[in-house]
């Protein structure tokens, strides 16, 4: 069979892509610009210098999957699609972090949810740490030009009926409720986002600017490793890589240097700060790997009494924003609420439990609805967030203690999620923690909640955006980067990821990284050019 | 070898205080690390099971282990009954097959979950798989070979409802692993009324057609 998507033509047509697991010698490259990452940050980096007419070598340690690969199969996807083989958590184990390993990074994988960085968190920003160029006002062309080289639009589709149910519980309980933003184009509306886009229909960087940046003669790494920078002075000189073999996991004795002018990390907030440290760059004031944020999330599931096939149809439309600034900015915690999609490995793997109980659990899955909060961590001072260190091999943890102030605000999310899951018509609540039964009344499930320990295991906890790490601002004392994402110790590095992020941003955060490195990049070339 | 501490002695002296021990996550991973070593010097196999042959251990004789070792594929055998419950088959000979795909997709999924993970599962592994700590800590008399799904249930069971945070998480590992590998495979998609991506977009999709 002859495919004729994006990838496939551009790899008929001579786009430069090596494939780290072909390589057999150590060998050196050089471009103006060495890109690490192909996610949401590193593909808007690589399109937009590449365009400028840098050149441009990006650098990803997942492989290149697309089209031909995206077989809508779960177990497949999450070994290779995924960081750690979906099995990456935080350092103690009680928060499962889903997030992409792959060209496009966690944008080929998730589940398409467009949102703008609220005004509240952008006027935080500007106030807090003096970032006074990244106000709404002036954020609203980046956001505008990011909104239509994505294709992002309100879905304009009807909501399946696990995100109705939603809708229908915010009405009946007199919570606001709103259609998400979708970055799709001619969407077959099947449900199968985080497994890789079987259509090609979504349009992650895999489809917009990686493409976009190969087009224009950037040359691309996969299955190949960033492992430290190497310093001359106060400048970096070259990036030193390893390549991977076709497993994807196992290193090769091969290395690569890549040379250049100037470095853009792009490696998540999880991978840019695990670079960074190993490659022991100057850090005086040990920022790096400080004030990590995920939006802690916990989960309500309900039995419905009608059929709800939770894994057909776009898998997030409807969210409420009901409590997530309702405290005000920096007041209690608060929390979006939205919908994920549940297919056979991730409900075994969300809804906690074994044997004959199991097993009933899971024969219940097409009447299965479930509600997530995502809680806004890092604007108070009782969030200060998790902290990103090495391992003895290298690699980066995520070490992320929860404080009682976020356990404060998943225990009133428990509360909001049962009650909602009730007033839209269920005939049993489940919320995701240790110690909870089936309950068939609201009463009943308020009064479980009130004696829930709130505890690390206990809860199921999950975190899908990785924030933080390598925070932007205006003093040097207090962050990694200035408001355009350049180091503040290394003059030719510059970080455009989530990871810069000072807070965590209160809705997902693709477009917020799509939006900072479009701005960011625009400046990088026009001083490049200079 | 030069090591003049029997690995039984060091053991005894820990479990003594393991309570205490065990409540900090820190002291959890060094008491881990510490089994994973002794047993290790105490001729444990710990080394991945390779290619077994089909009758000895009734798995696909094709199959190379990567992760699993001998043990630990004996300690999944008797801990999936348990975990599964009534969703494994009643008909003998389905239910061995049934349990040793799973065993074997918990392997394949095991190699891609990388260094760090793996060392991890491989210290949860050998404390379950070490008489002593087997007894001690997840208190389970028999060897797990001999196990009933009674005693693999009370076991899980111990580890769920334990105040220790540790075993609640050694539970989340052993059954999210196994359930994943379970639930997600196609043959068993059934038993979660799921009929699999929509028939009429595999018919109209080019990745589902052979070449």
């Amino acid at each position: 069979m002859s495919f004729n998507d994006r990838i496939a033509q551009g790899l008929e047509s001579g786009w430069k892509v090596i494939d780290g697991a072909t390589l057999t010698e150590n060998h050196t490259a050089e471009a103006d610009v060495v890109i690490v990452g192909t996610g949401a940050g590193g593909g808007t980096t690589a399109e937009i210098l590449a365009k400028s007419g840098l050149s441009v070598i990006l650098v990803e340690e997942g492989r290149l999957y697309y089209q031909k690969d995206f077989k809508m199969d779960e177990l497949t996807s999450y070994a290779n699609l995924y960081q750690e083989g979906m099995s990456r958590t935080t350092k103690d184990g009680a928060i499962a972090i889903l997030q992409g390993r792959c060209v496009g990074g966690s944008t080929t994988v998730n589940w398409t949810s467009s949102f703008r960085t609220p005004d509240e968190t952008l006027n935080y920003w500007s106030k807090r740490f003096g970032l006074d160029g990244v106000s709404p006002e002036a954020m609203a062309p980046w956001f505008d030009g990011r909104e239509t080289r994505h294709s992002m639009a309100p879905w304009d589709t009807a909501p399946n009926l696990n995100n109705d149910i939603l809708r229908q519980g915010c009405e009946k309980l007199g919570f606001s409720w709103q259609i998400i933003p979708r970055n799709v184009k001619g969407c077959w509306n099947l449900g199968y986002c985080g497994v890789g886009c079987p259509t090609n229909a979504k349009q992650g960087a895999l489809m917009t600017t990686i493409p976009g940046a190969l087009d224009n003669n950037a040359s691309m790494y996969h299955g190949l490793r960033a492992e430290r920078f190497v310093m001359n002075q106060d400048r970096i000189d070259s990036l030193e890589a390893t390549a991977m073999a076709s497993d994807g996991i196992t290193p090769t004795s091969v290395t690569v240097t890549l040379k250049a002018r100037h470095f853009v990390v792009a490696a998540s907030a999880i991978g840019s700060p695990g670079l960074l440290l190993r490659s022991k760059l100057p850090d005086p004031y040990e920022r790096v790997g400080k004030r990590s944020f995920i939006h802690p999330v916990n989960a309500s599931v309900a039995q419905m009494p009608k059929l709800v096939d939770p894994f057909y149809g776009a898998p997030q439309s409807v969210y409420s924003d009901e409590f997530n600034f309702s405290n005000g900015v920096d007041g209690d915690a608060g929390y979006k609420l939205e919908v994920p999609p549940l297919h056979p490995a991730m409900s075994a793997g969300v809804v906690p439990g074994h044997g004959d109980e199991q097993a009933k659990n899971l024969a219940g899955l097409p009447w299965m609805q479930s509600v997530i909060a995502l809680v806004r961590d890092g604007f108070h001072e009782d969030s200060p967030g998790g902290t990103v260190s090495l391992r003895d091999d290298g690699s980066p943890m995520l070490d992320y203690p929860v404080s009682d102030y976020l356990w404060k605000g998943l225990r009133r999310a428990f509360y909001t999620m049962a009650e909602i899951q009730f007033a839209a018509g269920a005939d049993k609540v489940r919320l995701m923690h240790l110690d909870s039964d089936w309950y068939s009344t609201w009463a009943d499930a308020k009064a479980a909640i009130d004696g829930f320990a709130m505890e690390p295991h206990r809860v199921r906890l999950f975190t899908a955006h990785q924030m933080g790490g390598c925070a932007m601002g205006s003093n040097p004392e207090e962050s990694v980067v200035n408001g355009f994402g350049e180091h503040h110790h290394v003059s030719n590095l510059s970080v455009h990821d989530a990871s810069i992020f000072p807070t965590s941003i209160g809705a997902n955060p693709q477009l917020s990284v799509y939006a900072l490195a479009a701005r960011n990049s625009s400046r990088l070339a026009q001083r490049l050019k200079a | 070898m030069t090591d003049p501490l029997s690995p039984t002695d060091e053991l005894d002296s820990l479990c003594l205080d393991r309570r205490s021990f065990l409540r900090t996550g820190l002291g959890g991973a060094l008491f881990l690390g510490t089994v994973s070593l002794t047993a290790g010097l105490s001729g444990c196999a710990t080394a991945p099971a390779g290619r077994l042959g089909a009758v000895d251990t009734r798995m696909d004789a094709r199959y190379q282990f990567q992760f699993l070792s001998a043990d630990d594929i004996e300690l999944l055998e008797a801990l999936l009954p348990a975990i599964l419950g009534s969703a494994l088959p009643e008909q003998a000979n389905a239910r061995r097959i049934a349990i040793a795909g799973t065993v074997e997709r918990i392997d394949m999924g095991i190699h891609k979950f990388g260094p760090a993970n793996q060392k991890e599962l491989r210290q949860l592994f050998d404390l379950l798989n070490f008489g002593l700590t087997r007894v001690t800590i997840a208190r389970v008399w028999p060897a797990w070979r001999d196990a009933t799904a009674e005693q693999a249930d009370a076991f899980l069971q111990r580890w769920r409802s334990s105040s220790i945070g540790l075993f609640n998480n050694g539970y989340m590992a052993l059954t999210k692993i196994s359930n994943v590998a379970f639930y997600g495979h196609q043959e068993n998609w059934q038993l979660s009324g799921y009929p699999g991506p929509p028939d009429w977009a595999v018919q109209a999709l080019p990745q589902f057609r052979s070449a």
